[in-house]
């Protein structure tokens, strides 16, 4: 089988931090090749490069021998690589059919040819063996059928090279297997599939090779008939567990957080559990199992439709304000956009969520702001520590220590952390842990939302594990990588009852 | 093609409803005059509906269309009295409206600006200026040929209502058949989108901007040649008319979607009630308020129907 | 802290309006006298306190497109009440409370039914001054007690009254944008609304109270209008829009939100209402009036357009927190 793609030596950068040190990748016609590794280990910059988002810094791509420069996702897309994403850039109120041909609609003179981009369409989706309803808005849509939508797109401009990007996280049984069935015909005709996935079990079931990355360097490449998920674990999650998680485990104290019976119809269903002082309690699961959504229902940012929220004994409604005040407090996930405003000064950054207790009188006290930001930056060693300059002049890191500073000052006394070390060097992981494990320590109660697989297990004092918007398991510490995993697609045998 | 049959019925049904009531209260309603007025009203305001269509199609607005009208009116009722054959009035109109409308566009698409901002100044700019030129005297004594195409009749129907269907279909087929027309939808659907598979947003905006000028240059064509003068204040309030109209027919505000049929109907709806109002000698005070209230309550509709701006609106990605 | 375009800007408003000044003198020798001078303040103190509220609305990425008609609202209600027995003071009153109500329904609109700003205001600005048509039925009310007229024609020593009022009002609001937490609230949203949720904001109550502001400082500036020419009538306030909002855009208020001030719209005030003043000096139409402008406002927006493309840095960071919604 002839080879399709090959990257040799792709270095690529991010403000201070080096997503991709030097990656050798290859991919042959006729093969499903899974990417396997933690977040943040580079996969998501791996194939926006391929798929010419992004330009590498460092590097070169081959196609079928040839190097090529993928200057866009047009260009790429041309050359025959298609790309699968979670958001896709298609257009909600356009039909399907109009989706599938978008930028490239079949002509009749200089009128468009409906009928005749029809019949395309029919073709390629019988192909795929599915049906799609071509005249319906895309917003109407389910996400399986969407993924269809973006499948057929590859089929019609003649994909030689397919990625797909956690392709099954939201989807059913059947689909998920319509969706394999689908990748396996494509592989008999010969395209090439880059498979990323954070469900193991998947990479056995249909992938012919696995790649292993790990900040930023492939660690382990192999057939995956010659390996088991233990290999694939050793190697995703490296040997550092000790140093990267501090944690001394105390006995925990009286329930500060207590979510009971939890419901929004469609998101999550049932969810009830409870964050005791001086512990920390995962909240696991894959992409689309509803952690997040969970856990800004707990705020109070969205709304839900039945079941209560306690905090420190009172039961709060659905408002942000109300679950400060009680003593929550929530770091959002993504801490760009989420968690912090970019074009403001980290001063006003720092004290947003105190800003209403920071009176004197009508006015603003600026001079107990300065004494509250000044003990932030140096508690959390932000650096530069200057507190006029926009929070977009720092560092991806020291950005999230002033977002954490921010949660820090409303003095909660439970905290939610939305992926708190995604995207972050290992250095300020590491920081970022020694204060949670503090926090903690001083009788706080911490609910960590990660995808992390070893911060999880490093961290945790009790493991939820959430799948399909319901909580399915409750692990002690000491569980394994392999036990969560399997609780997190959904395959554990034990059910948990609360 | 996505159509939104519902609006479309829904505005059939109200109509339907407003008939009804009309037969039973004042059936002398239903005379032909008062029909011909609806339709012929109907005729100018859905071509300058349709024009603003594009432009909220693709996430933008215009709100100097009025003082366009007032412009391509004026300006071809001159031209008309100084000798100018009615084909060539009738290419003046277009080709100043297209004109105004390059310009309100240049300035959208070079500048980055949002178009409230940059045509709530071309309103009072083109305005300005034409009673400059003017000194605010109304123009009389306009030519039989001009007034012809507001008052003649083709086959026993009035002009406008002819010019106002062919321009219709038209414009459907341009939305429906090019691939500019689909370009359209797509920016407003996800502007974003629209960049990177190389769209290229700008010069779509600026045709948009461009042929709604042209349109309302056609809508001033078969509005001014109904009157014996052209006043003034022609065209005030003109854009909240035809912001209603292309509101209420289905036109979503953020942008990629509305049908030409439905701005239509939403125009027609709209011609329907000024006539029901002045039928009934309600104060001519009145019209606006219901032109708002009628606004407010078809975005309220479509709003509270989830139809909002957001690539994907539904569910949380994680 | 300065949320403006750079300090350059400053310099350069400054020197517009010296510019202006200039001008303007060339187009009547009336114009730089201290008699005119002195009665500027009188002209441009209606629209300078919608100016002063829109500063704060269009800061939080909005607009308010109806407070020309809710001042014809608020003077016909004041003129129609005062007319019908009602005491004046307390006719007032229910205008200012008008006022209020209107901004109250744009703000509704706007956050819990969630039509965008600019077509709320336009309907509005439709549905207000329709409501005041059909209140007076095109009449005009008159007579008020000669106390009333202190507000819009007396004086205080050589300055009009409007110059204190809109002083101190001025100064109210660059403090309340400034000092308050409030006033970092409304600044905070016009960057970035959904991170503003995420920190546990009432976004909403913020937006209502901003709306709710431009609609009573509306009201206010009826009175005053109603003072000045001693008449009520629905079609009060027209074109007010287009002046305030020019005033504040030509101040330096970014219309996406987040950056501005009320010091720049005071000059942008200055400037608007010199050249409205210099014109009717000049026997400018009205209309004439209204190009000229419109004029400035394209004009200005070009101008700051063509400086963000300059300074993309300061824009991005706006951008990336828009995207997020």
């Amino acid at each position: 089988m002839s080879e399709l793609l090959r990257l040799k030596g792709i270095r690529k950068t991010f403000g201070g931090v080096r997503a991709l040190r030097g990656v050798d990748f290859d991919l042959v016609q006729g093969e499903i090749h899974a990417l396997v590794g933690e977040n943040g280990a580079g996969k998501s910059t791996l194939i926006k490069i391929i798929s010419g988002a992004y330009r590498p810094d460092e590097g070169t791509i081959f196609l079928q021998g040839n190097p090529v420069n993928l200057e866009s996702p047009r260009v790429a897309q041309d050359l025959g690589i298609v790309a699968v994403h979670q958001e896709p850039t298609l257009y909600p109120d356009l039909s399907v059919l109009e989706n599938l041909f978008v930028g490239r609609f079949l002509r009749r003179g200089y009128w468009l040819d409906w009928p005749a981009m029809h019949r395309e369409a029919e073709r390629a989706l019988t192909q795929l063996g599915a049906t799609l309803p071509l005249r319906a808005p895309l917003q109407q849509l389910s996400r399986a059928q969407i993924q269809l939508v973006q499948i057929a797109r590859a089929l019609l401009v003649e994909a030689r090279i397919l990625i797909l990007d956690e392709a099954t996280a939201a989807l059913s049984l059947e689909e998920v297997d319509r969706l394999y069935r689908i990748l396996q015909d494509l592989r008999s005709r010969g395209v090439g599939i880059i498979y990323i996935t954070h469900r193991l079990e998947e990479v056995f079931r249909i992938a012919d090779r696995v790649t292993v990355l790990r900040d930023g360097e492939v660690v382990g490449r192999a057939r995956v008939n010659e390996v088991n998920q233990e290999w694939l674990v050793r190697h995703m999650v490296g040997r550092e567990v000790g140093a990267m998680y501090p944690r001394n485990p105390r006995p925990p104290g009286k329930p500060l957080l207590r979510v009971q019976n939890l419901t929004r119809q469609g998101v999550f269903e049932g969810i009830s559990f409870e964050v005791r002082e001086g512990e920390i309690v995962a909240l696991a699961g894959l992409v689309g199992s509803g952690r997040s959504e969970v856990a800004r229902a707990i705020f109070g940012l969205d709304p839900y439709d039945t079941g209560e929220v306690w905090i420190q004994g009172r039961r709060i409604p659905p408002r942000p304000w109300e679950a400060l005040r009680a003593g929550l407090m929530l770091l959002p996930e993504d801490r760009t956009r989420q968690g912090g405003i970019l074009g403001l000064p980290v001063r006003w950054n720092l004290t947003f969520s105190i800003l209403d207790q920071l009176k004197k009188g009508w006015a603003l006290d600026k001079q107990a702001e300065e004494s509250f930001v000044a003990e932030a930056i140096q508690n959390l060693s932000v650096r530069p520590p200057n507190p006029d300059l926009p929070l977009l002049a720092l560092s991806g890191g020291n950005q999230q220590k002033v977002v954490l500073g921010r949660c820090l000052l409303v003095k909660p006394r439970v905290l939610i952390l939305d992926e708190p070390t995604q995207g972050v060097d290992v250095g300020a992981k590491a920081e970022i842990h020694r204060t949670i494990d503090a926090l903690v320590g001083e009788g706080l109660g911490v609910l960590l939302i990660s995808s992390d697989l070893p911060e999880v297990l490093g961290m945790a004092d009790r493991i939820l594990v959430m799948h399909r918007g319901r909580l399915v398991a409750e692990l002690p510490r000491g569980s394994s990588a392999e036990t969560v995993m399997k609780a997190a697609t959904g395959l554990l045998e034990v059910p948990y009852v609360r | 093609m996505y159509v939104d049959r519902a609006r479309q019925l829904s505005i059939l049904g109200f109509l339907l409803l407003l008939s009804l009531a009309l037969s039973l209260y004042a059936p002398n309603f239903f005379q032909l005059q008062n029909l011909e007025d609806i339709l012929v009203n109907t005729s100018y305001l859905s071509v300058a509906a349709i024009g603003m269509m594009l432009v909220i199609l693709t996430g933008q607005i215009d709100l100097s269309v009025g003082s366009i009208l007032a412009i391509c009116s004026t300006v071809a009722a001159l031209a008309s009295k100084a000798g100018m054959p009615i084909w060539a009035v009738f290419a003046l109109a277009l080709g100043l409206g297209a004109s105004l409308g390059l310009f309100n566009g240049l300035l959208v698409t070079g500048l980055r600006v949002h178009s409230l901002i940059v045509t709530l100044g071309t309103m009072s700019l083109y305005r300005g200026a034409l009673i400059y030129f003017t000194q605010g005297d109304w123009i009389y004594d306009l030519p039989s040929d001009f007034r012809a195409v507001g008052l003649g009749r083709f086959l026993g129907v009035p002009i406008p209502i002819w010019i106002a269907l062919l321009t219709a279909v038209l414009m459907s087929w341009l939305l429906t058949r090019t691939p500019w027309g689909r370009g359209l939808y797509a920016v407003g659907s996800n502007p974003m989108a629209a960049r990177l598979t190389g769209l290229q947003p700008s010069r779509i905006l600026l045709a948009a901007f461009t042929v709604n000028g042209l349109l309302v240059g056609l809508s001033s064509m078969l509005y001014a040649t109904r009157f014996s003068a052209i006043q003034s204040n022609t065209g005030i309030g003109f854009e909240l008319l035809v912001v209603a109209a292309t509101v209420v027919g289905g036109a979503n505000i953020f942008g990629g979607s509305g049908t030409v049929l439905g701005v239509v109907l939403g125009a027609l709806l709209m011609s329907t009630i000024g006539t029901t109002l002045t039928f009934f000698r309600v104060s001519s005070f009145w019209e606006p308020t219901l032109r708002g209230f009628f606004i407010l309550l078809a975005v309220a509709f479509d709003t509270l129907r989830g139809y909002r701006r957001g690539v994907w609106r539904r569910g949380g990605a994680r | 802290m300065k949320l403006w375009r750079a300090s350059v800007s400053e310099a350069v408003l400054l020197g517009v309006l010296v510019l202006t000044f200039l001008v303007m003198s060339q187009l009547s020798p009336h114009f730089l006298t201290p008699q005119n001078l002195l009665e500027l303040p009188r002209f441009f103190a209606e629209v300078g306190l919608i100016a002063l509220a829109m500063t704060l609305v269009i800061l939080t990425g909005g607009i308010d497109l109806s407070v020309g008609s809710i001042v014809g609202l608020s003077a016909v209600v004041l003129g129609a009440l005062h007319q019908g027995g009602i005491p004046l003071p307390l006719a007032a009153l229910a205008a200012l409370l008008v006022g209020l109500g209107a901004g109250l329904v744009n703000g509704f609109l706007v956050t819990r039914v969630g039509i965008p700003p600019l077509i709320t205001t336009l309907a509005t600005m439709a549905v207000f001054r329709g409501i005041a048509l059909g209140i007076s039925q095109g009449r005009a009310f008159r007579d008020y007690p000669d106390y009333f007229f202190f507000l819009g024609q007396g004086y205080v020593g050589p300055f009009p009254v409007q110059l204190f009022l809109f002083g101190a009002l001025a100064l109210a609001f660059a403090i309340l944008l400034s000092q308050t937490a409030f006033g970092r609230k409304v600044y905070a949203i016009g960057h970035n609304e959904v991170a503003m949720r995420f920190m546990g904001h009432d976004v909403d109550r913020v937006k209502l109270a901003v709306y709710a502001l431009s609609g009573t400082l509306s009201g206010l500036a009826a009175l005053v209008l109603v003072s000045r020419f001693s008449t009520a009538k629905a079609d009060l306030g027209q074109g007010f829009e287009l002046d305030a909002i020019t005033a504040v855009v030509l101040g330096g208020t970014s219309i996406s939100g987040g950056v501005g001030g009320i010091w720049g719209t005071v000059l942008g005030l200055l400037v608007v209402g010199a050249v409205r003043n210099g014109m009717t000096l000049a026997f400018i139409n009205a209309d004439v009036q209204q190009m000229i402008i419109g004029g400035v406002l394209v004009a200005s927006v070009a101008l700051y357009g063509l400086m963000d493309k300059l300074a993309p840095m300061a824009r991005r960071g706006r951008e990336v927190g828009r995207e997020a919604s």
